[in-house]
């Protein structure tokens, strides 16, 4: 890993801590706190994208205090390896292939955090999701589908936004800044 | 949420790799144990560990701040909703497993919280960059897990100028959901365009500063790691090893 993939991974890192930031100022019920770790596989890598993710995991759990999250460091495993997958097969090239591959990534990471969130923490995690996960419960659903529901809904919608976001980033670059990254310029 | 606070005692003193194996140990103890009581043990083993670094007091804020609200949603997740038998408490009926379970999990995320805020309490982030730069930790990894905490303010700020810039520009934060949606790329956008210009910048510095250089980095004031350090993490992945084996064999509690 070179000093630039290094300095890629810092700023993907603290972009993800940050950018709950905007999502709290708008008011979206949307976390946004993987859109470093993505913009970093589409541009480095996915062993970069892996680095990225697990430091983001285990920095939130130090600024929070909520060590709690640090299983799901799993997750950040599989979206980085998906989402250097989507880049090279150009699903970042415009948001119309964007969006259904973050949708896919949804999917994915929603089966990855469910099992997480109902087998370690009896599907309590962060207030949202559980608030979804609470009310499917009191209509009758199981609590294993209440949580892997909850989990989809809330994952679907998230990361086919960062995946639009990201694209919208990469086509935003200037193209002599966009060729000094590695995936980019392939 | 809390960071380090100064002390003399015995997690203090020791070697950094020590407090932070206790906790890791702590972390995967109430993952092997499935019986309330076994669990809650496991958070009177935390609490101790609070205590014998002095920072229990200090703690226990964060940690209840952190835990009750999952505490609340636990109870009503599995008490209130909760399969048969229930008991009466009052005008509730509360299901009895679904309270068993609660408990299981709610002392898990409470022992969690415990040890690693006590972590953070007691061990000190430069003695923590010592140990590991003595024992010949590559520099990146150091590097990331330290030098990002420092970025992240400076990018805290430029959010909410950004903020500012786009709302003097027109751009309305309210409004409908679908509103709010379209407003995320006017303010995502220019906040990771503005970080990656930063990037040739920053890997010039590092640069400059020796962070290509092959070979180990001589820490300056590396910590004691004291034959009693060695023990009690000797003796902390026994005990780990010892609950993952009892309950593969199905005699753990």
């Amino acid at each position: 890993m070179t000093l630039r993939d290094l300095v890629v991974i810092r700023l993907g890192v603290a972009v993800n801590l940050v950018i709950g930031q905007v999502a709290a100022v708008l008011l979206l019920p949307v976390f946004l706190d993987t859109i470093g770790t993505v913009l970093v596989a589409a541009l480095v890598g996915p062993r970069a994208a892996i680095v990225a993710g697990l430091t983001s995991q285990v920095l939130n759990a130090v600024l929070s205090g909520n060590f709690t999250w640090l299983p799901f460091g799993l997750v950040q495993i599989v979206i980085a390896l998906y989402a250097a997958l989507a880049a090279r097969l150009g699903a970042f090239r415009r948001i119309a292939t964007a969006v259904p591959a973050g949708i896919g990534l949804g999917i994915v990471a929603a089966s990855t955090s469910a099992p997480i969130s109902y087998f370690l923490f009896g599907g309590v995690t962060a207030g949202g999701v559980t608030a979804v996960t609470t009310v499917l419960r009191a209509l009758g659903a199981s609590l294993p589908v209440a949580v892997a529901a909850a989990s989809y809904a809330t994952d679907l919608l998230d990361k086919s936004l960062v995946f639009a976001l990201v694209a919208v980033v990469l086509r935003s670059l200037p193209r002599q800044m966009a060729v000094r990254f590695r995936m980019l310029a392939r | 949420m809390i960071g380090y606070l100064p002390g003399r005692s015995a997690v203090h003193r020791a070697h950094p790799y020590t407090p932070l194996a206790l906790a890791v140990g702590i972390f995967l103890l109430a993952f092997a144990f499935r019986t309330p009581g076994a669990v809650w043990l496991v958070v009177v083993a935390a609490l101790a560990f609070a205590a014998m670094g002095g920072v229990l007091g200090a703690v226990l804020r964060p940690a209840a701040l952190l835990a009750i609200p999952t505490w609340v949603l636990l109870s009503v997740l599995h008490g209130l909703l909760g399969g048969p038998p229930h008991v009466a408490l009052g005008p509730l009926l509360f299901s009895v497993p679904g309270g068993e379970r609660a408990l299981v999990f709610g002392g898990r995320v409470t022992a969690i919280l415990l040890a690693f805020l006590t972590v953070l309490a007691t061990v000190s982030p430069g003695r923590l960059v010592e140990a590991m730069t003595a024992r010949g930790v590559p520099f990146g990894r150091v590097y990331l897990l330290v030098s990002t905490l420092t970025v992240v303010p400076r990018l805290r700020v430029r959010v909410r100028q950004i903020v500012d810039a786009q709302q003097c520009r027109g751009l309305r934060l309210g409004g409908s959901p679908l509103a709010r949606l379209r407003a995320l790329g006017p303010l995502v956008v220019p906040l990771v365009l503005s970080a990656l210009a930063e990037v040739d910048e920053q890997a010039l510095a590092l640069d400059v500063r020796g962070g290509s250089m092959a070979g180990g980095r001589t820490a300056l004031d590396p910590p004691e790691d004291r034959a009693p350090d060695r023990a009690v993490r000797w003796v902390m992945l026994l005990a780990v090893v010892a609950a993952y084996a009892a309950r593969f064999l199905g005699r753990g509690p």
